[in-house]
This record gives C-alpha cells, structure tokens and sequence, in this order.
C-alpha cells in the first residue's frame, strides 16, 4: 500500500525539474523507513497466523527463486545463442504437429512452473508459434523426470499414479495447444511481451545473455512474490483439516482438490507429497490435484499475467483449469 | 523504474538469499538440498546486477538514460523489496504449533511398510518422528514395543492433550506436514512450542484409524532443548 503510494506521490512531484524524486530515492526512503520501524513492524507481526504466513510466503519465494533464475538463464541463452531460424528448422512445421513435440520437450527441462514462463515467453519472441510455447509451459513442471521421481516416492503404493500424471499433464499441455491453434487471438499477449529486446550489432552474445536475463528477472521477480502472496495467505487462512472429511465425495473430492491446487500454489516438486497426505480421498480427486496444480495455480496467473498481460491469463488460466480437470479425470478412469 | 533501482533490487534480493544460505536461516524455509541452488541463485542475481552497473558505467551516463526511456518494467518489480525486507528485519521463525492445529492429521501417509528395516540396539534408540509414526501406524509386528525410544519435536496442546509434534517438509514450509505423538504418563508441564526430547515407549496398538494414527507415548522423563538446527524433518 504505502510502497504505491509513495509510487504515485513520486510521480506527481517529479513534474518541476528542481525536486527531482526517482525511483532510487524512493527506494532509499522505503528502507530508511522500514529499518526505523522494524521493531513496530515486528511486533506487529507477532500474532501466530500472521507469523505462519510470513513464514510461508519467505519459504514460496526463497524455494522458488533458484528456479526462476534457471527459467532466465535458458531464457537468455536461447536469446543470445539460438537464432530463430535454428527453432523452426527443429519444430515441425504444421503448428499442430509442433504442438506434441513442444509437449514431450517439457521433459527437458528440470525445473518448476517458475522456470518454465520465461523460456516460453522467449520461444515467442524468438518466432515459436504461440500454441506450441504455451504447450511448453503447461507440460515442462509436470512431465519432467525430477518431478516425476518424486511423485513416484510418494506414492511408493500406486506407481499407476506416476503414469497417469504424465499422461493427464501432457494431455492438458497438447489439448490447450491445440485449442490455441484454433480459437487462440494473437491480441490477447500483451505487445510488449512479444517485442524483441535490443539488437545483436555492436554488444557481444555474453552481454545479449546477461541482459536478457536480467531483463527476464526483474520482469518476472515482482510477479512471483505477488504470487507467493496470495499463496501464503490462502495456505495460512483457508484450513485444510476439513478436507479429510470428504471421504468418498468423489466428484466434490475432485472440485475441492482442483481448487485446492490452484490456492496452494505449490512446487510441482513438492505436490505429491501434499496429495498423497489427502489419504482419505479417493485416487482420482488426488490426480485431479496433481494435474490441476502445475498448470495452473495463483503463483502462475500471476507470473503469467506479468509475462504475457492480464487479457491473455484471465482467459488462458480458467481455460487450462477446465481442461486439466477434465483430462486428468479421463486419464484417472482409465490408468486407475 | 530506472535501471538503477531495479539493480539495486537485485543486488538486495540475491543478498537475503545468500544472507539466508550462510547463516543457515534457510533451514527454517526449505529444505537442506536446496544450498546450492540458493547460492547459486544468489550469485546470480548480485552477479547480472554488477554485470548491468559494469555496462552502463562502462558506456556513460547518456546511453543508461536512454535505456530507461523505453524500459517499461511494471510497478510490480516493487514488491521484490517485500522478502527483502521480510529477511534482512522480521527473518520469519520456523513453523510451529499453528501449523500443527490447523493442517489435516497426516501420520499415516508417512512412507509405506517396506521401506522399515530394523530397529537398531541399545537402551534408548533415538528415532525421527518420521520413523516413530511410521512404525506404529503400519509396522503390524509391534517392534517398537517395550523398547526405549527418544523423540525431539515441540509440545503443542489440543483437545485436552498433550502432544509432542515435528513437522516434515519435501520442499518448501508451504508443503509442511504435522506429525504428531500423544503423550501419557508423565507428561511435562512446559509450555507449548517448547522444543523437548522425550524418553519413553509407545503404547501397543494404539495407533488407528480412529485417532488418525497418532500414537501414544508412555513419557519417563523429559529435557528441554533448543530449536534444532534444521526444524523439519524431511
């Protein structure tokens, strides 16, 4: 609150040259002002909810940051060292064929959800027909083998899990491509996220790199911790107990575990481990969950609106929520 | 936001990072695998941070200006200063009873069966809470019964009982699962939250369905002890 404040307060008094207030004296006055403070600040965060959620929201952010980092690094390697003749020589041609190939390439990448928005913003700018980026985005955390692995150790009981999750995830990534292809408006992402940053001449393929991921990080950084937020208040506030309730509800089972999914924002790493403590739900409700989380998921929409503009998530995160339920249920009552 | 700024932000972000990673802070965010990732990440940050100051101090003042003209980063590039702050002044404790109370009862989903060897000799045999809860909820064949077992965890409070509880996270606070043991016989009179090694032995079978598998614990004799270094189990 106070940080837009003085934001706007900023803007208005930059107008006479004399009284010149940047964003850098602004930032001064913040941390000048929160370390006058810090023990009101303290205090007042001593209550134990809010002490859980702070908590919380510095363990979402300090876990995801590395895979942020890694998500600009790629980024920005394949900015400074793949031209973009070298990506549409390796995808098919027909976008519709390029679609599964970009899904089963999420292999490729370790990382979660953080990692994967930059790269496919990238594949964008780089000429990456926009359904086979996005069906990047949706498979890379979920199909990838470290996430993978992990969910096989959680459910040590149910390997048939582990198939359905790569099954229903890849689904979901393929079918939203395709929906792409044929309903999907250009207009939507936002102009400034398909403009190209800088030119090669002049500056080396090293500065390209680091400029790009700095540009990526920055860009990417404040949409995270927003996300991180929003999570950290819903882990701390929405209880969770309840659920244990729902015993054999299935198509509630499913409902709740969906929405779950999305307000939990958890790392596609970390997920099933969550799913498989639901142990009084059903399997199908905690497929739902898997499914759901790391395609779509508040920390997402937000990296997402921040990387492609809020026209194109408020219609592509609802869209990717359909879906995924809908083919993680069919992949459930089939494989389990 | 000038460039400035946001270099500087990065620098302050990639700096709680590797605050956090050196001090050992981190253990009470994520779980211990993650350090090199941290720094890493950490190192980073400082280092295209320094890397973009390099640059425009190297190519003068004018062309960081120009820059700035058509770089268009959202307001949102403000709130990176949110964990900054959240680190280096309020440095958020490790979770604790709060989570406990509120989280579903998830002794049961701990591991399976197979993956139980042994119980290793000796008069008191230390055991993670992990490995405790395990054992009663699935190990059918009572090993644990009338041995001498030692648990750390924290004392927390609720429904009239007394509970030593740890929480296990796989990768971040955000997916932390409560693991708790009842406590009878002489159960200490310490506050809640206060971390405690408690000698004892299980109660047979009483761990089920009804009670979400929490076990009960027959306590002999209790000793406080400081928040251990890494407060999760994994």
């Amino acid at each position: 609150m106070t940080i837009t404040g003085e934001i706007r307060s900023s803007k208005r008094r930059s107008g006479p040259p004399r009284l010149k207030i940047t964003s850098l004296e602004v930032l001064c006055g913040i941390l000048v002002l929160a370390l006058l403070l810090q023990s009101r600040l303290v205090d007042l965060l001593d209550v134990p909810k809010l002490r859980t959620a702070s908590t919380v929201f510095v363990a979402i952010c300090v876990q995801a940051m590395p895979f942020l980092v890694l998500g600009v690094l790629i980024s920005g390697a394949i900015a400074a060292f793949v031209p973009a003749s070298a990506l549409r020589r390796l995808l098919p041609s027909k976008t519709a064929l390029a679609v599964p190939v970009a899904g089963v390439a999420g292999v490729a990448l370790p990382g979660c959800e953080c990692a994967s928005v930059p790269v496919a913003r990238r594949l964008m700018q780089q000429g990456v027909a926009p359904a086979v980026a996005l069906t990047f985005l949706l498979a890379a955390p979920a199909v990838n083998p470290i996430v993978l692995v992990a969910t096989a150790v959680a459910f040590n009981d149910t390997p048939m899990m582990v198939v359905a999750r790569f099954v229903g995830s890849l689904l979901t990534a393929m079918v939203m491509g395709w929906l792409w292809v044929r309903f999907g408006k250009m207009e939507w992402i936002a102009e400034r996220a398909l403009a190209r940053l800088g030119d090669h001449d002049g500056t080396s393929r090293w500065a390209v790199f680091a400029e790009s991921a700095r540009h990526d990080l920055v860009d990417a950084g404040g949409f995270l911790v927003l996300g991180g937020l929003f999570a950290a208040t819903f882990k701390t506030f929405v209880p969770v107990a309840w659920m244990q309730t729902l015993g054999g509800q299935v198509v509630l089972g499913v409902i709740v575990m969906a929405f779950l999914a999305v307000i939990l924002a958890l790392c596609s790493e970390a997920d099933a481990f969550v799913a498989v403590a639901f142990s009084a739900l059903p399997l199908l409700p905690r497929l739902v969950f898997l499914v759901v989380g790391p395609a779509v998921d508040v920390k997402l929409i937000a990296l997402q609106a921040g990387a492609f503009g809020k026209s194109f998530a408020f219609r592509f995160a609802p869209a990717t929520f359909v879906v995924a339920i809908l083919c993680a249920v069919v992949t459930g009552v089939v494989l389990l | 936001m000038r460039r400035e700024t946001q270099n500087i932000l990065l620098i302050l972000l990639g700096g709680a990072l590797l605050k956090i990673s050196f001090s050992g802070l981190y253990l009470r965010y994520v779980q211990k695998g993650l350090l090199p990732l941290l720094i890493a990440a950490g190192v980073i940050m400082v280092g295209l941070a320094v890397f973009a100051i390099v640059q425009d101090v190297r190519r003068g003042k004018a062309a960081a200006e120009d820059d700035h003209g058509h770089s268009h980063s959202s307001r949102s590039t403000w709130l990176m200063l949110l964990p900054v702050l959240a680190v280096f002044l309020i440095s958020p404790p490790a979770l604790g009873g709060d989570v406990v109370s509120s989280a579903a009862d998830t002794n049961q989903t701990q591991r399976s069966r197979n993956l139980l060897g042994d119980l290793p000799s000796g008069e008191v045999i230390p055991l993670s809470m992990t490995e405790f809860v395990t054992r009663t909820a699935w190990d059918e064949s009572g090993t644990l019964d009338g041995r001498r077992v030692k648990l750390t965890g924290f004392l927390t409070r609720a429904d009239g009982g007394t509970f030593v509880a740890r929480l296990a996270i796989s990768c971040c606070a955000a997916d932390a699962r409560p693991l708790k043991v009842r406590l009878t016989g002489d159960v200490p009179s310490l506050p809640d939250e206060q971390w405690v090694e408690v000698t004892g032995k299980v109660v047979p079978k009483s761990a089920n369905e009804k009670n979400s598998w929490v076990p009960s614990f027959t306590v002999e004799s209790t000793t406080s002890v400081a928040q251990p270094v890494e407060p999760y189990e994994s």
